[in-house]
């Protein structure tokens, strides 16, 4: 089979005119195929759509077909969703009338039981002269194609590109991605892989200009050789974030050396990342967070970040936001005497601690309505000059308290002062909360202003830090890099 | 008489590998693993072999003192445990009496044995490793890690895909924890820097050992090497075969 390894060979199964869905039913409404020829139809598809059935003529209102040879147009995109041994058949009976088949049916080599049928699968698919995307998966997100198998999704047409070899875990990706505000720009769940695989998503990303960051969920790594090699050659030009499962099941079962019994599965993914620039992540918070910071900055390789400054309610989450940010390699260590001079000038209420973290009560904040807040934040922009800003804000200590326009002063303050400094300093926000419902309601709207102004919301500290170590280190690679 | 083994570059490696498959070994023996990482430029102790303790008068002549003894035998895979190694030699005389107290042992004496290897002790440094591996997915694997307690204990090893760059053998040592024992922690001498990216890099780089026999070699320790402040020396090897 050709190994398909450009943007124009892809574009069929991320925009595709054609749409063949196998599996509807005439009778269960709610089967999975009948669910996505509803969906791609009110998400906005307006190629043709192919119901393949052998028996019905219609369902749904559209017209069926008995088999993927007999559409009246050949079949960008057949989305396969029935039993998994009446598959190889249909595929095979094709005639190289289809570009892509999606099989999201199970029971294939995720199952010790399903290997045979997976190879006769990849055969059949072969014979068919199509590309197999699957099996054991859900299906693909594709707004700029209209396609989307995920019940929620976003119209728009984002920057990040994703690829989850797990179909549940992609439809979490996209769910939390849309409350965080990440916009993607596709996602494709890609299960086994029994044939086009992760890497070659990540090459079509790489030159897709939709996409400019890239994140992968993956499982097992069976083109491993093959992605370390495209991803050294790109060096990270998009950031890519790996969130990695398995990390520590595998390993060598029966080492015979020293070495052998020194490497576990870990090592492989350690070196990937150093040798390659790619971001490995551990949990699927940290995967969203950090794609929505890549999503949201511009990485600034001529000088990584390193220093940051932390500006507040909240002296003890200021602590401890410094040591385990000290933790992840990011400096939060107090301004030369220029900076704590200016501030001092200012003469806030005691109680304020200026010296990084600048730690301010919420009187101090409220002063002004939240305007005193824009003198501050000019004085650690033009004096402190971090490489990252982070302002947190407690809002329980602020909702009861103040006029809510507080904290909108303070937001369209901290807003000035960013785009005073164009590209000097990161700014991320990290809006915590204690889940009471009028909390979290002010929150969520608070985010959405704050995401229309391009600024990463986060809920915690931790979340903040771990997002901008992970920025941090693609900054460093890139830099290093340069260099050489 | 006694086989010259340094005139190694003129043997081609892949030959030393398909001598170790037409013995049906698994691994390479210590002498082929040292030949095989010669013939990549990696400096590995003068050495000679003697059939018996009649030899070793003529051998000595050629080395230079103090040497190691060890024991050449297919049936003999942990040396030292076998009373098999006797370092800090310093003469002829006592070479002779280590090889006759190695042949009178019941253990070595029940054992095939190919000879004896004489080889010179290397010239004090810090001990490292260097390792190998071939991952079922990504393909040959490099390791580097400090000698002794560090890789025993501490597993404080650095791990990269081959092949490397001089950039990635640079940064794997960097990733090590106990790095500052190489610049000569605690009153020692400073480790070569050079010399172990060198040699990481004959290893773990484009056309390095790992690379070019990817389909051959299963993992491989070169351990230990002994860096000086000018030289790695690699004064064990072993090399599993898949």
């Amino acid at each position: 089979m050709n190994k398909i390894n450009n943007l124009q060979d892809f574009t069929p199964f991320f925009e595709p005119q054609t749409v063949a869905v196998v599996g509807v039913s005439t009778r269960n409404t709610h089967a999975l195929p009948n669910v996505f020829m509803r969906r791609i139809r009110d998400y906005g598809f307006t190629g043709d759509i192919y119901p393949i059935n052998p028996t019905a003529d219609e369902v749904e209102g559209f017209r069926c077909y008995k088999s993927l040879a007999d559409t009246p147009k050949p079949v960008d995109y057949a989305y396969i969703g029935v039993g998994g041994a009446q598959i190889p058949a249909m595929l095979a009976a094709a005639k190289g009338r289809t570009r892509f088949a999606h099989v999201v049916s199970s029971g294939f080599a995720e199952v010790d039981e399903g290997k045979a049928l997976q190879e006769e699968l990849v055969a059949a698919a072969r014979a068919g002269g199509m590309r197999l995307v699957g099996p054991n998966c859900m299906g693909l997100y594709s707004p700029r194609g209209r396609i989307t198998f995920a019940e929620v999704g976003s119209r728009e047409l984002g920057h990040v590109g994703v690829v989850s070899q797990s179909g549940g875990l992609g439809t979490d990706i996209i769910r939390r991605g849309r409350n965080r505000g990440v916009k993607f720009s596709a996602l494709v769940t890609a299960g086994n892989c029994a044939d086009v695989t992760p890497s070659e998503f990540v090459e079509y990303y790489f030159a897709d200009e939709h996409t400019h960051v890239i994140g992968l969920y993956l499982e097992t790594a069976k083109d491993g050789r093959r992605l370390f090699e495209l991803l050294r050659e790109r060096k990270a030009s998009k950031p890519v974030v790996i969130l990695k499962g398995g990390r520590t099941q595998q390993g060598l079962a029966a080492a015979a050396s020293h070495t052998g019994s020194l490497a576990g599965d870990d090592r492989v993914w350690v070196a990937l990342s150093r040798q390659t620039g790619v971001v490995i992540v551990d949990t699927l918070d940290q995967f969203v967070d950090t794609l929505l910071l890549f999503q949201s900055v511009k990485p600034n390789t001529a000088q990584p970040t390193k220093r940051v400054t932390l500006f507040g309610n909240g002296g003890g989450t200021s602590v401890l936001a410094t040591d385990y940010f000290a933790r992840l390699g990011l400096d939060v260590t107090p301004f030369e005497q220029k900076a704590i001079d200016e501030l001092a000038a200012l003469q806030l209420p005691p109680g304020t601690s200026i010296t990084n973290p600048v730690d301010c009560p919420v009187g101090t904040l409220s002063q002004d309505e939240g305007r005193v807040a824009e003198k501050i934040l000019d004085i650690i922009f033009s004096s402190g000059k971090p490489d990252a800003l982070v302002m947190h804000l407690n809002l329980s200590a602020f909702v009861g308290r103040v006029k809510p326009e507080v904290l909108d002063n303070l937001m369209a303050a901290a807003l000035r002062v960013r785009d005073k400094y164009p590209g000097q300093a990161h700014f991320m926000l990290a809006l915590r909360s204690d889940g009471e419902p009028n909390l979290e309601e002010r929150k969520r709207e608070f985010r959405v202003k704050a995401l229309a102004n391009g600024v990463p919301v986060y809920d915690e500290m931790t979340n903040v830090g771990h997002a901008l170590a992970a920025l941090a280190a693609h900054e460093r690679f890139v830099s290093s890099r340069a260099q050489h | 008489m006694f086989a010259v083994m340094n005139d190694i570059p003129k043997m081609i490696p892949q030959k030393l590998i398909e001598a170790a498959r037409a013995q049906q070994r698994s691994a390479l023996d210590e002498q082929a693993g040292k030949s095989l990482l010669a013939s990549y430029g990696i400096s590995v102790p003068q050495s000679l072999t003697v059939k018996n303790a009649g030899e070793v008068d003529a051998a000595m002549t050629k080395l230079r003192a103090p040497v190691v003894v060890k024991i050449m035998s297919p049936d003999i895979l942990h040396k030292s445990d076998a009373g098999g190694v006797k370092v800090g030699l310093k003469s002829a005389t006592e070479v002779k009496d280590a090889i006759n107290a190695m042949a009178a042992s019941p253990q070595i004496k029940a054992a095939r044995i190919d000879g004896y290897l004489i080889e010179e002790m290397a010239p004090a440094g810090q001990e490292i490793v260097i390792g190998g591996l071939r991952d079922p997915y990504f393909g040959p694997l490099v390791m580097v890690g400090l000698g002794g307690i560090f890789v025993e204990v501490l597993r404080d090893v650095s791990f990269r895909i081959c092949p490397i760059t001089r950039l990635d053998a640079e940064e794997m040592l960097d990733d090590l924890k106990g790095a500052a024992v190489l610049a000569g922690a605690r009153g020692r001498k400073p480790a070569s820097r050079a010399a172990i990216v060198d040699a990481l890099l004959k290893v773990g780089g484009e056309n390095g050992l790992l690379m070019t026999h990817a389909d051959d070699i299963a993992e491989a320790d070169i351990n230990p090497m002994i860096v000086s402040d000018n030289a790695a020396v690699a004064v064990d090897a072993r090399f599993i075969l898949k």
